[in-house]
């Protein structure tokens, strides 16, 4: 009986486990203690990207230059800049007060030294591949110059993506991407790192030699790592901390939101632009044809996915854009539910129904981890796309390098992904989308192996157009072509959502939210 | 009280009749007798009596059960039906477990047998290898396995009965090493019977009472066992199982107390019946339990 009793134990385990804010004076002092499930391996953004070093990355380092909420540039390390006529060079004029946090002085050779750190060691190739040349006329002036006219270069110089890093320091010879310096940073941000464990937290203090007079408020952040999303969530809930960014399990951000000492927004995420999307390997023999991919499109639901899987947290997408970016196209192919329509698409491509109603068969893979926005998307296709004869596997992979290595790899036919446009299209989207990207082994490239030399021709031109007005009007051209080629299904952005506690005033909701500096936020 | 009465010896009989014979008598076995039948009736004949696609999505997720009349017993998080979920997942689980506990005894009796009949070095390699696979700690090897091929319900049965089997080749091999040395056996050797006749013929049918109780628990861990893995998010996600539904069910088990519940009383039923016949044939198999 003792095997009995315990397998009832294991049995029962098994089915179990399982603003009304005051306007207040901005004041000095105090805490904020954040909460994450990322985990940084180092704290260096010039080397590597996302979101877990850019968020105490952009503390401890300055950049050329910030960002508000609608957009628009703001001086930083940069006290002002100017664009050439002709868009081949910008012209930085550093502060003069600004210095490191061991005490020297930041010059426009350490400007040139990140830039060509970041060019060369950085993940984002196309930030700053137009760059020639760094000139420093002064200490104090520095001119990039440009190939040709390059207006993406003014949000490459955010602080998540060129943080001015001290030429003393990383100038000694050794290879960036490991350079010590990575864990035991110096930079000249509003804060300084006290210490570093990696998978439990961050200290960062406040620096007194700050260039902007008066700031930071805060004394201190702590940034504390949580091993999932509920317990960080539930810390949060009980007030033991007092800023979680980037939630995007749907249950957390519904439970947080009936607490009334908390703000829950979504803003601050725009920059981002974290896009879920179905994509399709275009040589697969069935999905080669454009009509069959629009007949997937035709077959999804988006509002069921948005509002019932996704409890109306996340929002629809409808291209490659993420709505709230400036480049955002509304006018496009929205693919509104229509069976019969992608059942018409499939017939005149030419596969019929077999007695059994199924034309063919395709696998889907999608990333592991949280399900809701991957698994349960994928999931969700299999019923839906059995309406109109297409007969879905799921493909589970045991873990990311797995998916990563299938879909980079191109060794798949459709796939869940997640791709975040960081800004500017030319630092986010055009690697998905142009012929010169398709490079099998690399994910988050142009793994759908899409090629349209129209949609080339557009992003070319795109990239080097100085007038934002006339940019905007090719990038939507751009997306009007691609959202009919379907390279992808779009499906929504990631619900990206900040809980903060009711004490904390200038919360960091710019295009940027938390991945840049956090000396205006202070506790109340 | 003088008279003497007479004392008439039972009749004898091949053990295995008089087995089946104390078989009925244990309530228990009986009890899981009839469990299990019930469980092998709703996993085949449901899924033609209840013909709902389990991966159709028929309502708004998370419908709690008795709200509305085409999900009697609720959906789950896609707007499933969990009754769907549970007629269909029954044939996997089932698959899982008699598959996995097939594999288990094959293994486990080949290597039993051949280490307690030969003893010596071929004993001594092969229970080497035997606590190799029992050190191992039996959840994280499957899983390795499983993460090294795509999950399937095969490669999941696979990997289940490739972490089982070392306990069952202890037990065959203490049989053997027990059963060989009986005359019976010396007789069998005495007019030249071949090894394999001697393994097969002789002392495995006399070593199989102890056998049979261990595959039927077998079969119960087998089942738990496949629920652990895809609770793990690695099961099959293209085969309905009850491990599975309670797997993808439990990031919901806070407002959706069904989606995990339901399919964990099926396992349990099962797993229960398994047991409970387990228990059943040990006491039929001893006869020193028999009269109790």
């Amino acid at each position: 009986m003792k095997t009995l009793i315990s397998i009832i134990a294991t049995t029962a385990f098994a089915a179990f486990a399982a603003t009304g804010v005051a306007n207040a004076e901005p004041k000095s002092g105090g805490t904020l203690i954040m909460g994450t499930t990322q985990k940084a391996r180092h704290l260096n953004p010039a080397v590597q990207s996302g979101i877990a070093t850019a968020v105490p990355g952009t503390q401890i380092f300055a950049s050329p230059l910030r960002f508000d909420e609608n957009w628009q540039p703001q001086p930083y390390l940069a006290e002002s800049w100017s664009i050439a006529a002709d868009g081949k060079s910008i012209t930085l004029n550093l502060r003069k007060n600004a210095r490191f946090h061991d005490g020297k002085a930041i010059t426009s050779e350490d400007v040139a030294f990140s830039l060509k750190t970041v060019k060369e060691n950085h993940p984002f190739k196309s930030m700053f591949a137009p760059v020639s040349s760094v000139e420093t006329p002064d200490a104090h002036t520095a001119i990039l110059i440009f190939d040709k006219p390059h207006p993406a270069a003014l949000l490459a110089m955010s602080g998540a993506l060129l943080p001015i890093i001290p030429k003393h320091i990383y100038g000694d010879g050794q290879n960036a991407k490991t350079h010590p310096a990575n864990s035991k940073t110096v930079g000249s941000g509003p804060f300084k790192l006290v210490e570093f464990k990696p998978g439990e937290h961050i200290i960062l203090e406040k620096n007194e030699d700050y260039f902007i007079k008066d700031r930071p408020y805060l004394d201190k952040i702590i940034i504390k790592n949580f091993k999932d999303s509920t317990s960080t969530t539930l810390a949060m809930d009980k007030g033991e901390l007092n800023i979680l960014p980037f939630m995007s399990a749907t249950r957390d951000i519904g439970r947080l939101k009936k607490n009334k000492d908390l703000t829950v927004t979504n803003k601050g995420y725009s920059a981002v632009g974290p896009m879920n999307w179905l994509a399709f390997n275009t040589k697969n023999q069935y999905l080669q044809d454009k009509r069959v991919r629009q007949a997937i499109g035709y077959s999804v639901d988006r509002n069921f996915i948005v509002n019932a899987l996704h409890g109306g947290f996340s929002t629809p997408a409808t291209g490659p854009v993420a709505p709230g970016s400036p480049f955002y196209a509304a006018d496009v192919n929205k693919f509104d539910l229509n069976l019969d329509k992608a059942k018409t698409l499939l017939d005149e491509a030419g596969f019929k129904a077999d007695k059994d109603g199924v034309r063919f068969s395709l696998k889907v893979d999608y990333i592991p981890g949280p399900a809701e926005m991957q698994k349960n998307v994928a999931e969700y296709l299999k019923p839906q796309l059995k309406k109109v004869g297409i007969d879905v596997q799921l493909r589970a992979a045991p873990d990311f390098p797995t998916w990563a290595k299938r879909v980079g790899g191109h060794d798949f036919d459709m796939s869940m992904d997640v791709v975040f446009n960081w800004g500017d299209p030319v630092i986010g989207v055009h690697r998905t989308y142009t012929c010169g990207n398709i490079r099998k082994g690399v994910i988050w490239s142009n793994t759908q192996s899409y090629c349209n030399e129209k949609v080339d021709g557009l992003l070319a031109l795109a990239a080097v157009e100085q007038d934002q007005s006339k940019r905007i009007t090719i990038y939507q051209e751009a997306q009007k072509i691609i959202v009919d080629d379907a390279p992808q299904i779009f499906i929504n952005t990631l619900p990206y959502h900040t809980a903060y506690s009711n004490k904390i005033g200038n919360a960091p909701l710019t295009i940027w939210g938390m991945m840049s500096p956090m000396d205006n936020v202070y506790i109340k | 009280m003088s008279t003497v009465q007479q004392q008439t010896l039972p009749k004898s009989q091949h053990p295995f009749v008089e087995a089946v014979k104390a078989f009925r008598q244990s309530w228990a076995g009986l009890l899981g007798f009839i469990l299990l039948l019930a469980v092998i009736f709703f996993a085949l004949a449901g899924p033609y009596l209840y013909a709902v696609d389990p991966f159709e999505i028929i309502w708004a997720p998370l419908t709690a059960p008795g709200l509305v009349e085409n999900a009697p017993l609720g959906t789950d998080h896609l707007g499933r039906d969990i009754l769907a979920g549970l007629v269909h997942g029954g044939g996997a689980t089932l698959f899982v477990g008699l598959t996995a506990g097939a594999i288990t005894i094959t293994i486990g009796i080949l290597v039993g047998s051949m280490a307690g009949y030969y003893g010596g070095a071929v004993d001594e390699t092969l229970m080497r290898l035997t606590e190799f696979f029992q050190v191992l700690p039996a959840l994280l090897f499957a899983m390795v396995l499983v993460t090294l091929f795509t999950p399937s319900i095969y490669v999941v049965s696979a990997a289940i009965g490739i972490v089982s089997w070392p306990t069952t080749a202890r037990l065959t091999r203490a049989e053997f090493l027990r059963v060989r040395s009986l005359e019976y056996v010396k007789a069998a050797q005495s007019i030249g019977a071949k090894d394999r006749r001697i393994i097969w013929r002789v002392i495995l049918p006399n070593s199989l009472a102890p056998l049979i109780v261990s595959a039927t628990l077998t079969i119960g861990v087998a089942i738990l066992f496949e629920a652990g893995l895809s609770f793990l998010g690695l099961g099959d996600p293209n085969t309905f199982s009850w491990g599975l539904m309670i797997g993808a069910g439990r990031e919901y088990v806070l407002d959706a107390w069904w989606i995990v519940t339901l399919p964990g009383i099926m396992i349990f039923l099962t797993v229960l019946g398994f047991s409970l016949i387990g228990d059943g044939l040990n006491d039929a198999f001893n006869p020193r339990l028999r009269d109790r």
